[in-house]
């Protein structure tokens, strides 16, 4: 409607319909705007259309794929690992539920208010966390990450408190390696801990991720393959915070393979007990199969500490330690055998025909002997010495003797051929060699000649004579099957977990030498004495209604501590029934003085425990081992 | 006062049916927008339904009174929600750094959701005596009509509620377009709206309301933030592909990937359980209903009905536009809630309201 046409009257007016709707339209005061409302609802579809096909139709899959990704997250179910039993399968190594602590990188929302809350919470470094997520950085971002494991009841609750302003942090319930023992046995059974950054990156360990645990040291490393088990995996839905919401699918974890050792925790309690403050070694082993019953090292660590997430300070702690706990002083520590090693020299010079039973020599308490007098322990000296006596009084100078008719070579021959020298080839890791030495060795490593001298060192086992106690006890086993020895093993058999032997690890021999049968019955009866006869350097350690034989060693050590000679190095070795022997045993106390009064009683203790019945310590067993 | 039989026959059943169809969609969205995979709240559905119960009565109660008369009166209601606005602004309770509701009797009610409807009558009225008057609006005219605008959008953006206050903005702008203005009058406007917006910049926008603009131009420079449920927004409307994921199946809601997944981004969890297909649908029903509106806007009795038809038929088709486009991450996130779907007793009574409005114009159509 043009101005000045008649008035509009909106009250009486009525807009015809029809065929006279476009006319009355444009003579209305109102301009007609529907047309441009038809063409902006034709745009609005048009634009919405165009936008959610790219959306949904062309980005689909890909956005699909994403908000797949969004929600489902890959977990992994650790599987327990196998349990450890001694012969009678009482537990010594078993896996407990824990709770550990964990990152989802993804998940965070904000790095900061993560990671500085969980370093407040848990009293942890905050360049720890980031060296964590770090050494993960190879994963994807849905990678838990561990942060500590084996969390306290009292953290866990401030975590889970707080959890609302942590995104990105979880709790797992995972299981965790137990050692209900502790320190005993830590040598043998070894622990097992967080694999590194190095282990990583080797091929051997391809299968492990981070944050997962890997067997370190003795039987955990030696069977970490049968131990470890398969994990298995669980899809499951996050909401925005990364919370679990339910479980897609699963795959059971398959548990490890479970481990029954030939260890006799008895025997291995009664030495633990006996060397409790000490430093040494003991190991017992059945003679006729290898079988090791005991195994002990002192001082020992607690493996629990290293399946709980060793911290550095620990670590540390360890690692400076001057008693070295992490060594395992029956493989790995390598001593002068002392008068332990004139069983050897006895051996071979009865078989080489070089004495008899009845040759004898005069011991005055000196040896004399180029420009210096090789003294025997005796001052006063044991008067005429055959060899039975020589080695039930040890008398030095009757092996000073021996000796040098053997000379060295022979006794290197002698030596390495009952295994001594080299190792024993028991199943756990880093075993040593130790020494038994040889002219050619001595050219070769120091470019000089042997001197006869040192021979006379070596026969009665000082000087340059380095045997570890496993190669001791082994050369008591060779006396005691006359000829033969096995191969020392921990391990019995392995079984599935469905309870199936898998593998069962067969005796197996590493020496059998033909020596005459009147040598082993010289020797024997020497050994016999020592323990049995009032003149016997054991004689305090005899054990009741059992024959023992054994030899004690006592083996100058010139270590010092705080300018101190600590004193000399006390050795026994031992078998027994002597009649049918069941055990050998081979004990060293570091500095601990005679062999006869610091280490006797422990081959005693193992006898005893064995063959009579004690009830207090069966007691004492059936209490511990709860 | 009673309604003529005859006037019933009149009542527009396919504005009714369009409406209560896309009702009944939004109602069926929300079950599963507020629901988890395990469990259900059915508060809010409950909730719902008492808001459209009581907009039924509203319509009732407004289906009654000649539209006439109600724009007559409607300064009165005009004053009644802007002083209730006020109040929210002194009492209201906050709710995400926002002061939107106030609680009568237990019930939050959000009064800026009801400026919208009473400011189209309000308007139109103005405009249509000013009509009467002249064909074409002169820059003086558009001078009362702003300040009847300006006032609640100022209280809004107070609040602040930038996306209701926008609305009524852009529902002023286009009613005077509607009405027909002089060149002139378009050359200040124009004027005023390239200084306007900077001015807005620099003193009026909160930082968090810079922060949504300057996300959406740049979506990947906020991953954690509002860029980061854009993101997620738009992750869960593409995951929907051509059939969408099923009804209740839409993990990225769920699953609280989506913020305000039952108010300002309850599209999201419709495109990604029904997809493209079902979107289409969606979208042509709320077309059709816009059409219808701007249908009765055409057959109005008056010049009147015409306008507050017209008004009406803008503020819902702005809602929608605005907010779908938000969705798909072609505007910014504002805060505006989707008519008949969004979570929301206020605005669904508002729109409620407006349907009210709307067949009331359409019953008298014929009046003589």
């Amino acid at each position: 409607m043009r101005k000045g046409d008649k008035p509009y009257n909106s009250r009486f007016y009525a807009r015809p319909r029809g065929a006279e709707y476009e006319k009355v339209m444009k003579d209305g005061s109102l301009p007609d705007k529907y047309r441009w409302c038809k063409w902006v609802l034709i745009l609005t579809m048009v634009i919405l259309s165009l936008r959610l096909w790219h959306l949904q139709i062309m980005q689909g899959n890909e956005m699909r794929r994403q908000s797949e990704m969004n929600r489902i997250r890959i977990k992994k179910i650790i599987a327990p690992r196998g349990v450890i039993y001694d012969r009678m399968g009482r537990v010594l190594a078993d896996t407990r539920p824990s709770f550990n602590l964990y990152i989802t990188p993804e998940d965070i929302k904000d790095f900061n208010q993560t990671v500085d809350g969980l370093a407040t919470l848990m009293g942890l470094d905050r360049e720890e966390i980031i060296d964590k997520l770090k050494a993960a950085s190879g994963f994807p971002s849905s990678f838990p990450v561990k942060i500590k494991s084996d969390i306290s009841m009292d953290e866990l609750a401030k975590v889970e408190a707080n959890r609302v302003y942590l995104p990105g942090a979880s709790i797992q319930i995972e299981p965790k390696r137990n050692y209900p023992h502790g320190t005993m046995m830590a040598h043998m059974l070894g622990y097992v801990s967080e694999i590194s950054n190095d282990e990583l990156k080797k091929k051997e360990y391809k299968a492990y991720s981070p944050g997962d645990y890997i067997g370190k040291y003795g039987l955990e490393k030696m069977y970490e393959s049968y131990l470890r088990g398969i994990d298995g995996e669980k899809r499951v839905e996050v909401d925005a915070m990364g919370r679990e919401v339910r479980t897609l699918d699963m795959k059971e974890p398959i548990a490890g393979n479970s481990m029954y050792l030939h260890v006799n925790l008895d025997v291995q309690m009664a030495i633990e007990k006996m060397l409790d403050g000490k430093r040494g070694g003991c190991i017992a082993l059945e003679p006729k199969t290898g079988a090791v019953v005991a195994l002990v090292s002192r001082p020992a660590f607690d493996p629990n500490t290293f399946a709980s997430g060793i911290t550095k300070e620990e670590w540390r702690a360890i690692t400076t330690d001057k008693a070295h706990p992490l060594q395992n002083r029956v493989i790995q520590g390598r001593y002068p055998p002392g008068s332990t090693f004139k069983v050897l020299t006895a051996l071979m010079a009865l078989q080489e025909g070089l004495i008899n039973e009845h040759t004898g020599f005069s011991c005055g308490g000196g040896f004399p002997f180029g420009n210096r007098v090789f003294k025997c322990w005796k001052k006063g000296g044991h008067g005429g010495v055959n060899v039975r006596r020589g080695i039930v009084e040890s008398c030095d100078v009757f092996f000073y003797n021996v000796g040098l008719k053997l000379g060295i070579d022979r006794i290197h021959k002698a030596g390495s051929s009952v295994g001594l020298g080299k190792p024993a080839g028991i199943d756990l890791p880093g075993e040593a060699s130790g020494l038994v030495p040889s002219s050619e060795w001595k050219k070769k490593t120091y470019g000089v000649p042997w001197y006869e001298g040192e021979t006379v060192s070596v026969a009665i086992g000082q000087g340059a004579v380095w045997l570890t106690p496993i190669q001791l006890v082994q050369l008591s086993s060779f006396v005691a099957n006359e000829g033969i020895t096995f191969k020392p093993q921990l391990v019995d058999k392995i079984l599935g977990p469905d309870g199936k032997t898998l593998k069962i690890f067969a005796p197996v021999v590493t020496v059998d030498m033909k020596l005459r049968k009147d040598v082993f019955r010289i020797v024997k009866e020497g050994m016999q004495g020592v323990v049995n006869e009032p003149n016997g350097t054991a004689y305090g350690s005899r054990v009741e209604n059992v024959h023992m034989s054994g030899k004690t060693g006592t083996a100058q050590s010139s270590t010092l501590e705080g300018g101190r000679n600590l004193g000399d190095h006390a050795w026994f070795i031992a078998f027994a029934p002597s009649e049918d022997p069941g055990i050998a045993v081979s004990v060293l106390i570091e500095h601990g003085g005679h062999g006869s009064s610091a280490s006797a009683p422990v081959a005693k203790a193992v006898a005893e425990t064995l063959f009579t019945v004690k009830p207090e310590i069966k007691e004492a067993s059936a209490g511990a081992s709860r | 006062m009673r309604v003529d039989k005859r006037k019933l026959y009149h009542l527009d059943w396919y504005l009714i049916i369009n409406g209560l169809a896309l009702f009944a969609i939004g109602l069926m969205n929300l079950i599963s927008a507020t629901s988890s995979f395990y469990s259900g709240s059915y508060s809010f559905i409950i909730k719902q339904l008492v808001a459209f119960c009581v907009g039924v009565i509203l319509i009732g109660v407004i289906i009654n009174v000649d539209y006439r008369s109600i724009a007559s009166r409607s300064h009165v209601v005009y004053f009644i929600v802007l002083a209730t606005v006020v109040l929210v602004l002194v009492w209201g309770m906050a709710a995400g750094g926002a002061r939107r509701w106030i609680s009568i009797f237990g019930i939050s009610l959000q009064p800026s959701e009801f400026i919208k409807p009473v400011l189209v009558l309000l308007l139109a009225g103005i405009l249509h005596e000013k009509k009467r008057e002249k064909a074409l609006l002169g820059p003086g005219d558009i001078v009362v009509p702003f300040v009847w605008t300006l006032l609640p959008f100022i209280l809004i953006l107070l609040q602040p509620d930038l996306g209701t206050g926008l609305i009524i903005l852009l529902v002023a702008l286009v009613m005077l377009w509607f009405v027909g203005m002089k060149k002139s009058t378009y050359a200040i406007l124009i004027a005023v709206g390239t200084f306007l917006p900077l001015i807005a910049w620099r003193f009026v926008l909160k930082p968090y309301q810079k922060q949504r603009i300057y996300t959406f131009l740049n979506i990947d420079a906020d991953p954690l933030g509002v860029g980061y449920h854009t993101k997620q927004a738009m992750i869960a409307v593409g995951s929907g592909k051509f059939f969408g994921k099923g009804y209740m199946q839409g993990t990225q809601h769920k699953l609280q990937f989506i913020p305000e997944h039952h108010t300002d981004f309850i599209y999201t969890v419709f495109a990604e359980e029904w997809g493209f297909f079902g979107s289409i649908i969606f979208f042509l029903l709320f077309i059709t209903f816009i059409r219808r509106c701007l249908r009765i806007s055409q057959d109005a009795y008056d010049d009147l009905g015409s306008i507050i038809a017209f008004g009406l038929a803008t503020i819902i088709f702005l809602q929608f536009a605005i907010n779908v486009l938000m969705a798909i991450h072609l505007a910014p996130v504002v805060g505006i809630p989707l008519p008949f779907i969004s979570y929301g007793g206020s605005s669904l009574i508002s729109v409620l309201v407006s349907v009210g409005l709307l067949l009331n114009i359409n019953m008298r159509r014929y009046m003589f």
